[in-house]
């Protein structure tokens, strides 16, 4: 239904890893794990619902393409995000580590990882937040406190409030958009 | 690939549906797909997911008034928050504080809410006559109470003073009072057990 989005230079950030081999193109690789450590986290929330377990979905991932690409495993440049979602999957289906030989890779890639994961998930300004959240509308605030208090779904703060489904997710919708202009707003 | 816009951008709509796992499974994995490969909407995705964040966080700190429910009350307790609670029948009123160790204060108002349209909230200071409208507030018809989170905040600020609060429902042509609910506020002191 969406269109597959494939980056126009993820091939080439991954060519210049795969052909820099053991001599390693840093900046390359930097630029990798700065641009995929947000999205692998966010896959890691999403399916582990754990903020621990996400940060280490993001460096086992991390580690595992990396090395792949160093040593040739990966041919198919373009398709560089779609392997590395799979990769994603492939974890959190196994649910585990390769103990000794993640250390040694980790020992490699240690600075690389470190500077890709700083100030990945900036929070937002909590004073700024509240005042946002004060000036909306009553039955916005009630769903969306419902909604991400604990991340349910719209049946379930419906059947709470006695809304439909459908009606949680439009007034939801419309509570999100407020929010973030509101945010947005007087961050600029 | 960073700077460069997306083509066909997933609305926010089908990314909060992704994140709250409403979607079917193909359906999840299309936006997972899209997302993983393309940088603004994974970036859209972050700003919701801080959003939450920064909601649940403002929630568990009771820093927000909002009216909530008994059963997401109870698992807010359940997470090991500290919730204060008073409830108060139509006509009634309550001595009532929030101690420090406090992060939440709840105010469970009781009244009959069957065939009531509209439902409005009016928070007033009988002294001033200062008065603040809280309008068409999310309540189920088939309860007999509604839960109202007050503002930690302004609870902590607030001295020895009075706050009356009374529920309307609201109809074509009028409204009529279900309730009207008074609370005596004072600092807490401990052992009080106010």
């Amino acid at each position: 239904m969406y269109q597959v989005a494939s980056g126009p230079d993820d091939g080439e950030l991954a060519r210049r890893i795969v052909t820099a081999g053991a001599r390693r193109d840093a900046d390359a690789e930097a630029e990798l794990c700065r641009r995929f450590a947000p999205r692998i986290r966010l896959y890691g929330l999403r399916h582990l619902r754990n903020d621990a377990a996400a940060a280490d979905l993001v460096q086992d991932v991390l580690l595992m393409t990396l090395e792949k690409l160093r040593t040739g495993v990966v041919r198919e440049f373009d398709k560089l995000a779609s392997f590395i979602l799979g990769t994603c999957r492939q974890t959190v289906i196994d649910g585990r580590r390769s103990g000794g030989r993640r250390e040694r890779i980790l020992e490699t890639f240690a600075p690389t990882l470190d500077s890709a994961t700083e100030d990945s998930d900036t929070a937002l300004d909590s004073g700024r937040l509240e005042s946002c959240l004060e000036n909306l509308p009553e039955r916005e605030r009630s769903v969306l406190v419902m909604t991400f208090y604990d991340d349910r779904p719209a049946d379930e703060v419906g059947a709470a409030l006695g809304l439909s489904p459908g009606n949680v997710r439009v007034i939801r919708h419309r509570g999100i958009e407020r929010l973030r202009r509101c945010v947005e707003e007087q961050t600029s | 690939m960073s700077g460069l816009p997306c083509p066909s951008p997933i609305p926010e709509a089908e990314l909060t549906a992704y994140w709250l796992g409403e979607l079917e499974d193909s359906d999840a994995a299309d936006v997972e797909q899209h997302v993983f490969g393309c940088s603004h909407c994974s970036s859209q995705l972050q700003l919701l997911v801080r959003l939450g964040v920064g909601i649940r966080q403002v929630a568990s700190e009771g820093t927000v008034h909002a009216v909530l429910t008994p059963a997401f009350v109870r698992q807010m307790q359940n997470n090991g928050l500290q919730v204060r609670e008073y409830r108060l029948r139509p006509g009634t009123s309550v001595a009532c504080t929030i101690a420090p160790d406090d992060d939440l204060v709840v105010s469970h108002l009781h009244a009959e809410f069957a065939g009531v349209e509209r439902l409005d909230l009016i928070f007033e200071d009988p002294d001033s006559g200062a008065q603040l409208r809280m309008k068409d507030l999310a309540f189920d018809r088939t309860a007999d109470e509604i839960v109202l989170a007050s503002n930690t905040r302004y609870l902590r600020e607030l001295g020895t003073a009075t706050r009356r609060v009374r529920l309307l429902a609201v109809q074509e042509g009028g409204e009529r009072e279900l309730g009207t609910y008074t609370f005596n506020h004072s600092r807490y002191r401990s052992g009080s057990g106010a």
